[in-house]
Order: C-alpha cells, then structure tokens, then sequence
C-alpha cells in the first residue's frame, strides 16, 4: 500500500526525517530515487553528513615543503592547507577575521604569510594575525591580535591522507577509519606514496552518492558500461569483474577485492619496501590482487586498477572525490598517486593508464558519467515521490559472509550490495543523529 | 609577411577547418587519418597560481596524454557497441579562429598556434557545454600532406565544465 505523501518540498524536517526512515530501508534492499536528486535531502545531508563527518582535503605529499600551501574544499567551505615551519600540517577557514574576505586564491603555492587584498591584514601561516596596516595610528594601543587569529580547521591524517571535520565532537580519525585501516595500508600504506601533479576537476551533473554507491560495490556494472574495455583487450573477460570478494565494515566503508591475479600489479624493484610496510597477510593480498575499488564514507572513492595497455600490463592507484556542488551537480576531483621510489619509466606509464581509464577523458570513466547523469536526471523531482520509485538493492541477500584474511565482513564474490546497503544504513543512521 | 607564409597560413586554416568539420561529422577514422606517426596529442590540467606566475598548467598531468596507439584506442572504442558516453553521439561545432603560422619549413615541418570554442549539446539537455582554449599543433609532411604530430590544447577552466572528454578537442 502506498500511502500518500505531501511533497518534499512542503515538509517540515521532522516531517522529512520520518518520510526518509519509512522509505530507505536498507535492511530489505530498498532505496527511494528521491534522496538522489531532492534539494531538501541535500540540504539535511549537508548539515548532517557532510558538517559532521571526516571529510578528504589532500595528501600530504602535495605539500611537502616548509610553508607550502594547497587550497581545499570542506563541505563547501574554501581552506588553507599549510605546511609550517616546524613541518606539521595546519589548515584554517580561507576568511579574513576582520571583514571576511578570501586571503588566498591560488590553488597552491608557497608562502609563509597570507596578507588579505581588502584591508592588508596579515596572517602567519600557523593563523596567527602579525600585522595589520597603520595599526597604532588607527587602533591605538586597544587591538587585541591574539583575539583575531584564523579559524582553524580540526585535520587529521592516516598513511599520508588527510581529512579535515568542522565537527570538534567527531570521533578520531582512527576510529572513523576503523577495520578499514587495513585495507587503506594497501591502498598508500604500501610504500612511501605521492600525489603526481595536480589533480583532475571536472563536473557532473550528478548527485554525489551515486558515485560513492558506484564504488562502494558496484562490480556488476563493469560488463556492461564498460563492456568496451573487455572488446579492447585491456581486461581479460568481461566477466573478470566478478572475481574476488566484497568487504564492509562500520561506518559505512566498503570496498570491491578483485582477486587473483597471475601477474604482479606493481612494480618489483619494490617488493622488499611493500613487505616492510605492510603484514604478511596485507603483502599476500597485494600479491594477488587484480583492482580494489571502494569507497571512504561518505564520497572519498579509491581504486587500484590493472589493465593492458599497449599490450603491457600496468596498475594505477587514484583517489576520487564526489564534492557536492548541488543536489543535482558535483565537481569530480581526482588524484594520481604512485610509488615514489618507482622506477621513472613505470610512474609515466602508470600515469598514462590513469589519463586514459580514469580522467575525464578516460576510457572507463566517461561511460560512467553518462549513467549518473541519466540516472540524477530520472529521480528528480514530486513524481518519484508521489510514486514511491525506489531502486532494489537486493543482491547478495540471500548469502553468508566467508571467512576472509583481513577484517570487516566480507562475501567471497564482488557481484553483492551488501557494501550499497551498508552505506545507506550509515547515511540514514546520521541523517537521523 | 612573405606571400610564401601567407599562402601557408591560409593552408592550414583550410586544414583546421577541414579537420573541424571532420569531427563533427563524426567521421572519426577520416580524422584519425590526418595524424602522423608520431603524434603527441596533449591536454595538460590548468592550475590557478598566485598572481602572473606562468605557466599556469602542469607539465606533470594531463587530461588527454596519447601517441597514435592510445588514439586508435579511442577511436576504436568509440566503434564499439559499449561506448555509452557518446551513444547517441554529442553535437559539436567547433570554431577555429586566430590562426597563426609561427613556425614554417616548406613541406618538411610547421608549428601553428590557433583558438577553439567548442559547443556540445548532448542529447535532450537544454544546457549545452562550451570547451575553450589555444591550440598549439605541430605538423610534418608525408606523402605530399600536412599531419599533425604535436597537439597541446591549454583548456581555459581549472574545473572542466563539461561531463567526461569523450569528444576529441
């Protein structure tokens, strides 16, 4: 039975928590179109998600000299990330403390200081405020500076990524990340990485949660939307996709283990830094492993990915963010990170796989961007409301987890929604917080 | 200006329009065939600096890093059943204009710097996306014609505004 609902729009936000907790149900493998396009939706998660959660702004090594700077976005406010003096990283609101103005406007650079282009006040790169223009002249002995400092930003980083929460309560990164760790230490834990040159921007007008639901788990769709690939050689059936197991654990995180792999995915020359820096069990899944796709709650999505090109088998690893511009468009900001003490010649081809699979002019990437925009498209608006369209997110119900080398639970293929259900669950979980 | 380098400026505008008109058509092996052997086709990421600083792109990423082999790939996908970005195909008009000749040796090697604003509209969308930028091409003669063997396109957006690159710039 359907029952009748007001429109979105005329909801009061008890109205529209309670319409969400009776039609995201998770649980059954039942997600309503609606919380993919509904600005009221974006609005709530905006404040409850995205105010509230660790959020990605940047790796360290794309600032890796005393007073570099790099300029990100948190939940759609503008912040310096700085590299101090003393080498630790700080990041302040990109706003001047006296009348508001943006100090920086650059998307990186080096600098010790940031002098604001309406009134000159300047501010040290720890956010201290040590000069403003005539000031004895003009304010007398009664300015209180310390008072005046930049805002700064709560970070914290794990293997060399960064995240940021304008939430002082939210728990430690490390209890965020959780069990997830594990797989992250695959992910950039595996040897010293870095980010290589800047990262890709481009937009979509897509809601950000279908590419976190993209890359949570959604293996199934590679034969399909990518079924050029396979045609091309560069995988090696369209079925491959299959292979291996999907994995979650708390707070919505979930990856995608494509497994095995007859082939070494990285480079060799390295295997003595991997074995360091990783457990016997991490080295052995490294060892095996084909791609890993997956998602950081709520839209920091990574993938390690091996394909033929040129008829030469090479790995890139790239992590995503979906940065919500509206309910219904996102910027894609992508970056390309490698193995700093890879071999010159395998960090070109490795950024050459990159740019052709997954930039915006790549290969596997613009097929995507197609079905999410199709997809935002069909699920905006009162109809699917009033008609209670909900997508079925049902596969995989009927299984067992396996036991599995690493943590989380894990299923001992990839074709399962268990990882989307997983997400929702914690989406609607802090909708409701 | 010398006639000589009149006459080669004319020569490949009439190329790049030639080229424009190709694409699209969307006849994509007819494009494929002006390239040379031993093409560079680039699109680096531009970055915003502080103040004049130039350049203002990366010399380190690229939104389009292609030899002729990567090319092919693409124009071989895009004849795939499987290639759903451009299912059915966008609508492009690409404008050249401000052609400039910088570089000539008759018949061996030429460099040319030119503008493009390229409109696409895909489907029923009534937005459409608009691509500007400067072309800096290099071409060699074989077999009695011009082919282009180094493109680098320096896109005017830090945030491409368009959904994927799954056109040809």
């Amino acid at each position: 039975m359907i029952k009748t609902v007001k429109d979105l729009e005329d909801m009061t936000k008890s109205e529209l928590l309670e319409h969400l907790n009776d039609t995201v149900k998770p649980e059954v493998g039942e997600i309503p179109a609606y919380i993919l396009a509904d600005p009221k939706v974006y609005d709530l998660e905006h404040k409850k998600v995205f105010m509230k959660t660790w959020i990605f702004i940047g790796h360290e090594s794309e600032i890796p000299n005393k007073n570099d700077y790099m300029l990100r976005d948190l939940a759609g406010y503008s912040i310096i990330v700085s590299r101090n003096a003393d080498r630790s990283i700080k990041a302040f609101y990109n706003m001047c403390t006296h009348r508001g103005m943006k100090l920086c406007r650059a998307d990186k650079g080096n600098k010790s200081a940031f002098v604001c282009p309406y009134h000159g006040f300047n501010f040290k790169n720890n956010g201290d405020l040590i000069g403003v223009p005539l000031q004895k002249n003009i304010y007398g002995e009664e300015l209180d500076k310390s008072t005046m400092g930049l805002t700064e930003v709560r970070i914290e980083s794990y293997k060399g990524l960064l995240f940021g929460t304008w939430n002082e309560e939210a728990e430690s990164l490390d209890d965020f990340l959780g069990d997830f760790k594990w797989y992250l230490d695959i992910l950039v834990g595996r040897a010293e990485m870095e980010v290589l040159g800047a990262p890709q921007r481009f937009v979509i007008h897509s809601n950000w949660k279908i590419g976190a639901d993209n890359f949570v788990g959604d293996s199934y769709h590679t034969m399909v939307t990518h079924g050029s690939i396979a045609k091309l050689g560069m995988v090696p059936s369209a079925t491959y996709s299959k292979m291996g197991y999907q994995i979650h654990s708390e707070n919505g995180h979930g990856l995608n283990l494509g497994t095995p792999n007859p082939d070494f995915a990285f480079p060799e020359e390295l295997i003595e830094e991997y074995k360091s820096n990783l457990s016997t069990e991490q080295f052995e899944v490294l060892s095996n492993l084909k791609n890993m796709i997956g998602n950081i709650f709520p839209h920091l999505s990574f993938l390690i990915s091996h394909t033929k090109v040129k008829g030469q088998l090479i790995s890139n690893t790239t992590v995503r963010l979906w940065r919500p511009i509206d309910h219904d468009k996102m910027e894609v900001i992508a970056w390309f990170l490698v193995e700093k003490n890879a071999p010159e010649d395998w960090k070109r081809r490795s950024r050459e796989s990159f740019v052709l699979t997954f930039s915006p002019s790549g290969i596997f990437e613009q097929d995507d961007t197609e079905v999410f925009t199709d997809i935002t498209a069909a699920a905006k608006g009162p109809m699917p409301v009033i008609k209670n369209l909900t997508y079925n997110y049902t596969m995989g119900m009927h299984r067992k987890p396996v036991d599995f080398i690493g943590p989380g639970v894990a299923y001992d293929d990839k074709f399962s929604e268990a990882n989307q259900r997983n997400f929702y669950k914690y989406w609607l979980e802090l909708m409701n917080k | 200006m010398s006639m000589e380098k009149m006459l080669a400026n004319y020569e490949f505008e009439q190329w790049l329009y030639k080229e424009a008109q190709l694409l699209d058509d969307i006849d994509f092996d007819g494009w494929f065939s002006l390239m040379h052997q031993d093409l560079k086709y680039q699109m680096p990421v531009r970055i915003n600096k502080e103040g004049t600083e130039r350049p203002d792109y990366t010399t380190d990423m690229f939104c389009f890093d292609d030899d002729i082999d990567l090319l092919k790939l693409r124009v071989d996908r895009l004849k795939t059943d499987y290639a759903w970005a451009e299912i059915p195909p966008s609508r492009t008009r690409r404008f050249v204009s401000n052609v400039k000749l910088e570089g000539y040796n008759a018949e061996e090697w030429a460099s040319v710097n030119s503008y493009l604003l390229l409109y696409r509209s895909r489907s029923t969308d009534i937005h459409h996306d608009i691509i500007s930028g400067e072309r800096r091409d290099e071409f060699k003669f074989e077999d009695g014609k011009w082919k282009l063997s180094k493109r680098v396109f320096i896109v005017d957006q830090t945030t491409i505004n368009t959904r994927n690159l799954a056109i040809f710039i």
